[in-house]
């Protein structure tokens, strides 16, 4: 077994086992927390793969934004960082029933797919990510998506203060 | 050249810089004196008006095939513009009324057309997406403006969700046409599956999902639920803002992607969808705003009824009678927007505080007490109705004769008699306003009787000449 092999079989288990804790943990906030290290296990996967654009992106998206998110939506919302009720209901066995299936799918089709023991040669990753930059400011290519994306998150951003802000005075 | 880039769509970035600089300027402005914020953004709407003014006779793609600036998107970013105008105008004194006179209604505003114009612009299905994204954002805070109360947060959440739930559908409609063709431009499209290389399942179901989520921005039915309950919450300028551009924004969309791409046997697996959506949303819409009490509910079913005249002259487009489809769709949109804004210009004036004064029976006495309004009201409701001499007249002509030539009887006839039942409703508030006793009290301001009485004058006016439009519109052509 190389270094390489032993990292990948340690990181897995980290993820999976985190993956179990979000679930299973009580408090809502200890579940966010899991699952940041579940996601970041998913990053130093892909890292192991070479991927790196996808490493980037798993940690700048997923742990930086969607974790963060979530984290503040505990926060803000009233009674959720108390621990309540069981951690199981009655339809528990459906939802088992139903991850299981999916595993089974996606491990029948994986298996199934003739590249699933080729191994990836080093691919033009480094070259991907640069014109992929450069396309995204590309007057030809994306630049008008790329900035009108831009106004309209300020658009959003102004709307959710106007929205969220109490307006105190002023008013009848 | 980037340069060149920029000149092609200066109109919309000066607006869009304008919008930044009106949430800048708005800070320094006190409380006391927020008309100057409304005058700042009518000169950026001007400015904009102008820019695109310039921009006429131009034919011409920009940022490598993702804008098209053409005699389309000028004729229609005048309409959206001039809708800015018409909403600063009603906005004017209404918001300091209500006490909700706050600049972020002017930016926002501002972002929204800038939304609008993009849309006519559009010739890549991401820009159409993000344009649809643009112009609906602030609008659902727009619609829950006057915030502390309860309508208006109603409004605001309810058109939210069922919005956020309609730009779904779109982008996956995107997703799919990609998925068929890999490409999101128009013409990269239409050549892809031109050339048999694109998947035809994937390709129509792209399309059924378009139609889906531009039917939710038209408020066709059966996609109309919101529109009620939307209109009636939203401060009523900008419902008025709402019932004339985001129609015109979503027939865009139409007009721009279905001419382009859904034709030849496409068109033929759906235009029965799209005639059964324009009857239906003829007949729903004007029966159901016979039994409406509420004045805003009442012309919010209005709006519906004419989104569905509109799709009926969209539905021949995939025939030979696209340039008439196109230019007659174009052409009822001025006269509904004229309409409409006179009519929400009446409405916003006779409206009391806190959203009082909206029952159609509040309305009465108004036209013996107020001669203009209750003149120009006169004007706005024999419009709607299509009765001769009015602007809506013509348009409604225009309208059948496109479905009639375009071989679509049935559907001419579904719209004759529609307008017959809807003349039921609009007389109805004409009555109540010259026949029945009362004393209501117009406080709208000058601005708003100024744009009441001048569309009345254009609605009349260009009735009698109405050459000129025709003329437009009929150059309003597409580049393809």
């Amino acid at each position: 077994m190389t270094a390489l092999q032993i990292i990948f079989l340690f990181v897995a288990a980290v993820t999976l086992a985190s993956a179990v804790m979000v679930v299973s943990a009580r408090r809502m906030m200890h579940a966010a927390l899991w699952l940041v290290l579940s996601l970041a296990g998913v990053a130093v996967i892909f890292a192991l793969l070479d991927a790196g654009f996808f490493t980037v992106v798993q940690v700048l998206v997923y742990i930086g934004a969607i974790a963060i998110l979530i984290i503040f939506a505990i926060m803000l919302t009233r009674k959720a960082m108390e621990d309540v009720g069981p951690q199981l209901n009655r339809g528990w066995w459906l939802a088992a029933l139903a991850a299981v299936g999916v595993f089974a799918g996606l491990a029948v089709v994986l298996v199934s797919w003739p590249g699933v023991n080729a191994s990836a040669g080093a691919g033009p990753d480094a070259n991907l990510i640069v014109t992929f930059g450069k396309d995204l400011v590309d007057p030809h290519k994306f630049v008008m998506p790329f900035e009108v994306a831009s106004v309209m998150l300020l658009a959003a951003l102004i709307g959710a203060i106007y929205v969220s802000v109490e307006h105190k005075g002023g008013q009848k | 050249m980037n340069l060149e880039n920029l000149v092609a769509i200066l109109p919309l970035a000066a607006l869009i810089v304008w919008a930044v600089l009106v949430l800048l300027v708005d800070l320094w402005i006190p409380k006391s004196r927020k008309f100057i914020t409304a005058l700042i953004t009518a000169a950026g709407l001007a400015l904009s008006l102008g820019l695109t003014l310039a921009q006429n006779g131009q034919s011409r793609s920009a940022f490598g095939g993702m804008v098209a600036v053409d005699g389309f998107a000028v004729l229609l970013n005048v309409i959206f513009l001039a809708s800015g105008l018409a909403a600063v105008a009603l906005a004017y004194d209404y918001l300091k009324r209500m006490g909700i006179e706050r600049g972020e209604y002017y930016a926002l505003l501002l972002f929204s057309i800038s939304g609008m114009m993009l849309m006519a612009y559009a010739s890549d299905l991401i820009i159409v997406f993000l344009a649809l994204e643009l112009l609906s954002i602030p609008l659902y805070v727009l619609a829950g403006f006057a915030r502390p109360r309860s309508e208006s947060e109603e409004s605001s959440l309810k058109y939210f969700l069922l919005g956020a739930f309609a730009s779904g559908f779109v982008l996956y409609g995107v997703a799919m046409i990609f998925g068929a063709t890999a490409r999101t431009d128009l013409a990269g499209i239409v050549a892809a599956m031109g050339s048999g290389t694109g998947n035809p399942l994937l390709f129509i179901i792209g399309a059924g999902l378009l139609l889906v989520g531009f039917g939710f921005k038209v408020a066709a039915v059966p996609f109309h639920m919101w529109t009620p309950d939307v209109y009636q919450g939203a401060p009523t300028p900008v419902t008025g803002f709402m019932s004339v551009a985001v129609k015109a924004a979503g027939f865009t969309a139409l007009l721009r992607v279905f001419t382009a791409l859904f034709r030849g046997d496409v068109y033929a697996d759906l235009w029965p969808l799209l005639w059964g959506m324009a009857a239906l949303t003829m007949i729903a819409g004007n029966v159901l705003a016979i039994s409406q009490k509420n004045i805003k509910r009442l012309l919010a079913y209005s709006s519906i009824a004419h989104a569905g005249y509109l799709l009926m002259a969209f539905v021949p487009y995939g025939t030979r009678l696209q340039g008439d489809a196109v230019a007659s769709t174009l052409f009822y949109l001025i006269a509904y927007g004229l309409t409409s804004f006179g009519a929400w210009a009446v409405v916003v004036a006779l409206e009391k505080n806190e959203g009082m004064g909206l029952e159609i029976e509040d309305f009465a006495g108004a036209g013996r007490r107020y001669p203009w309004l209750g003149l120009a009201m006169i004007v706005f409701m024999l419009s709607f109705t299509g009765i001769p001499l009015t602007l809506g007249f013509w348009g409604k002509l225009y309208l059948f004769r496109t479905a009639v030539e375009g071989g679509y009887i049935g559907l001419a006839l579904v719209g004759l008699l529609t307008s017959i039942v809807s003349a039921y409703y609009y007389l109805r508030v004409l009555v109540v306003m010259y026949m029945k006793p009362g004393e209501p009290v117009a406080q709208g301001g000058p601005w708003v009787n100024i744009l009441a009485v001048a569309t009345a004058a254009a609605v009349v006016l260009l009735a009698l000449f109405p050459g000129p439009i025709l003329d437009l519109v009929s150059k309003a052509i597409m580049l393809q």
